[in-house]
């Protein structure tokens, strides 16, 4: 069984091609997810009280950025099995192998 | 966190193309893998709110506060969330300091506007202007502004800090 390969974390910093741009044009563009949409799953915390609205923009980019970093390290799980289509299995392992993934036990099980 | 955040889930078109850009080209994603990635973001989400709010009630404080959620990424073992993180709330402050004062600009264009047709007697419909009107805002001496139809863009702008309130 090959070693799944540790993602260069210190890449994540560099590798935001979209961060750049999207700074410099206007608004809007600084997320890719609708705010609307993690503003929803905040209020299901019924511990909750209010959330300032910069809070719940920096919410927004860090799943931006979970779902690159998870998405990463997915796809070399896929290049190491020699598979060009990343796979469910591929993320499986990948939340299984690092100790930052460990909320999510149970989380993708169908 | 027992329930299942599906319709919670986030936009397909959107996840699908966050992690388009993440891995490497020539490589695909199938259907049940962006589901699951799609998923796993919604209980980060959650998780993260979780321990943001762990932050904020710890500060005595009942509003999460962006520094709760950057605390929170330290706490979950995502510290390089950080930086990244930093700069884009330094960029979004920015926006949105720009923003304001673009919209406090409209506002009295608008209004410098509105007067000078009551003037003209001309309703509902703006004239197509060359226009100059003189800005007569409290805070500004003299500052002119050329109105053109072009300004009108209709957006929005919301206060600083809007409140997501839990009911």
């Amino acid at each position: 069984m090959e070693d799944i390969e540790e993602t260069d974390l210190e890449q994540e910093k560099e590798l935001q091609p979209n961060e750049g741009d999207d700074a410099q044009q206007t608004d809007h563009k600084l997320l890719k997810l609708p705010l609307s949409r993690i503003k929803a799953i905040i209020k299901m915390d019924p511990d909750v009280s209010i959330t300032s609205h910069e809070a719940a923009v920096i919410l927004a980019k860090a799943t931006e950025l979970f779902i690159n970093v998870v998405s990463r390290d997915a796809s070399i799980r896929t290049l190491q099995a020699k598979r060009k289509t990343l796979l469910k299995k591929d993320l499986e392992t990948v939340l299984e192998t690092r100790d930052c993934y460990a909320f999510l036990e149970g989380a993708i099980d169908t | 966190m027992a329930e299942r955040p599906e319709d919670l889930n986030l936009p397909n078109a959107v996840v699908g193309r966050i992690i388009k850009e993440a891995i490497p080209e020539g490589v695909n994603v199938s259907k049940e893998a962006r589901l699951a990635i799609s998923k796993a973001a919604s209980v980060f989400v959650l998780y993260a709110t979780s321990c943001s709010n762990n932050f904020a009630l710890k500060g005595k404080r009942k509003t999460i506060s962006a520094q709760d959620v950057l605390n929170a990424m330290e706490e979950m073992e995502f510290e390089q969330f950080i930086d990244p993180l930093t700069s884009a709330l330094e960029a979004f402050r920015k926006e949105m300091r720009g923003k304001k004062t673009a919209a406090e600009k409209k506002k009295k264009e608008k209004e410098a506007v509105n007067s000078s047709l009551e003037e003209g007697g001309t309703s509902g419909e703006k004239e197509e202007s060359d226009e100059e009107v003189t800005y007569q805002g409290e805070e500004n001496d003299g500052f002119i502004i050329t109105v053109n139809d072009d300004n009108e863009e209709g957006e929005e702008v919301e206060e600083d800090v809007e409140e997501v309130e839990d009911g």
